[in-house]
Formats: structure tokens, sequence, C-alpha cells
């Protein structure tokens, strides 16, 4: 029998509404992809060093504060082998691995599919650098590892009102 | 874990809010007797979540009671309506047993 008896505290972190928390899931997951982007777009440019350092830090920062307030929403929950939750816990918990699995399987097929739109349509060349990389690994490194607490904090029903 | 409107499996409708306000417990006495989590028992109680089997059997043998007086795949009807159609007209329940 599993119990997780110890009750959520009252902090506001954990009474996040799914809103805002599905807000966050998004910002988390798209801030450093979308900076590495930016960095990209803004090479090619001539705007100048103080327009894209703000726009980086927003980004960077929105992965960054998201990732953390995620972690500390889901306490574990998602990445923990479950001993300590209780059926329903470890329900959302197995939901949320399977949202993680098709987000994941959705975004790889989606990069091989624009990429070979991009080489065998349009006949361009994908030059792999370190910049490309660099994001890559970067990235991966860090959203990997936050995409089950994403998953779970974009899932669990808000907590009722009379709690 | 949806809103009982928006859900498309079968709902086990359930007495514990009933029952548990009947003992005098709150949600986390429960919670702790039942060894879930006490988000659980009110998920469990406004049916947003179906109980497992085995939580289903705890319970009942924490009331002290059959698992179908407890969890029902039908909605309960008010125990108010219950005890008074057991009744006569007029009469309040208790009555007229002696």
């Amino acid at each position: 029998m599993t119990s997780r008896t110890t009750p959520r505290s009252d902090k506001r972190i954990d009474r996040l509404s799914r809103r805002t928390r599905r807000v966050l899931a998004v910002a988390t997951m798209v801030g450093l992809p979308g900076m590495f982007a930016w960095s990209t777009f803004w090479m090619g440019t001539t705007a100048p060093t103080v327009v894209w350092g703000p726009i980086s830090f927003v980004l960077i920062g929105a992965t960054i504060v998201g990732s953390f307030v995620l972690y500390r929403y889901i306490r574990g929950r998602a990445d923990m082998p479950g001993a300590h939750l209780d059926e329903r816990e470890q329900q959302l918990r197995d939901r949320a691995w399977i949202l993680s699995y098709q987000v994941l399987s959705a975004v790889v097929l989606a990069v091989v599919i624009f990429l070979g739109i991009d080489v065998f349509v349009f006949g361009r060349q994908v030059v792999v650098d370190a910049g490309l990389v660099n994001a890559l690994v970067l990235s991966t490194a860090v959203l990997l590892p936050v995409l089950p607490a994403a998953a779970l904090a974009w899932i669990e029903p808000d907590v009722p009102a009379d709690f | 874990m949806v809103r009982p409107s928006q859900r498309t499996d079968p709902i086990v409708h359930n007495r514990l809010a009933v029952l548990r306000v009947e003992r005098g417990l709150s949600r986390q006495e429960l919670a702790d007797a039942l060894a879930v989590n006490y988000q659980t028992i009110g998920y469990l109680e406004r049916n947003e979540y179906n109980p497992s089997l085995d939580l289903a059997l705890r319970a009942a043998e924490f009331f002290g009671l059959p698992v179908e007086a407890i969890f029902s795949r039908q909605p309960f009807a008010p125990m108010s309506s219950q005890l008074y159609a057991s009744a006569s007209p007029g009469a309040r329940p208790g009555e007229g047993t002696t």
C-alpha cells in the first residue's frame, strides 16, 4: 500500500492555477530555443547589442525561472519512482510521462520533416556548425529533464477552492 | 481527473463526503486512514477520480460498511429523500415503529 499523507503546503506556488502553469510550461520550453533562434536572427541584422541583450535575457530568463517554478511545483512527483505517491498521483505521473514522450516524439518528427522539406524541396543545405550543436546540446540538456515536470504541471487539475 | 461534466469514462459515485462529515472527520484524517493524499479525498468526493478496487475496499473497511453502500455506478439518492421515502406520509423517520 502506498501512502502520501503529508499535505501540500499553502504556499502560492503550490496553488498555481492550471492556466498559469500552462503558460509557465510553454514559456519554459520555448524560452531557451527562442533565445538561440533570436540570436541567430539578430546576427543577420545590423541591430545593436543593446537590442539583443534584453530580449535574450527575457527569453533565457523564462526558461530558468519557469524550470525553477515547475520543479518547485511538482516537487519530485514527476521524476521519482513513486513510492510516496498515492494511486491518483501515480496515474497522473504516468499520464505526464506519456505526454512527455508524445511531445518529444512530435518535436523530433517536426524537426525531421522541416529539415526534409528544406533540403529536398527547397534544395537548401543544413550546416551543422558549432553554434547549432551548442544550441541543440544545451536545449536538450536543459529542456529534456524539465519536460516531465512541464507535462505534469500542464495536466494536473486545479486544486478546488474548498481546500 | 477532469470535471464530471467533461468525462467520457464511467463515473463511480460515492458517499464519502456524507460518511466523512457524519463521523466528524477532516479530509486529512480520512486521507491518513486510507493512506492517500488529502487532495485525493477531495477529488473522490467530487467524483473527479474513480478509486481502485483496493482503495474502495479500504474505504469500506474503514467505515465498516459494504462497498456497495459507499460506491455505486448509479448516482445515490439524497439521504434525506431515502429516509423520508421509507417513512409514512407526514411521519418523521423512526415514528410508528413502536
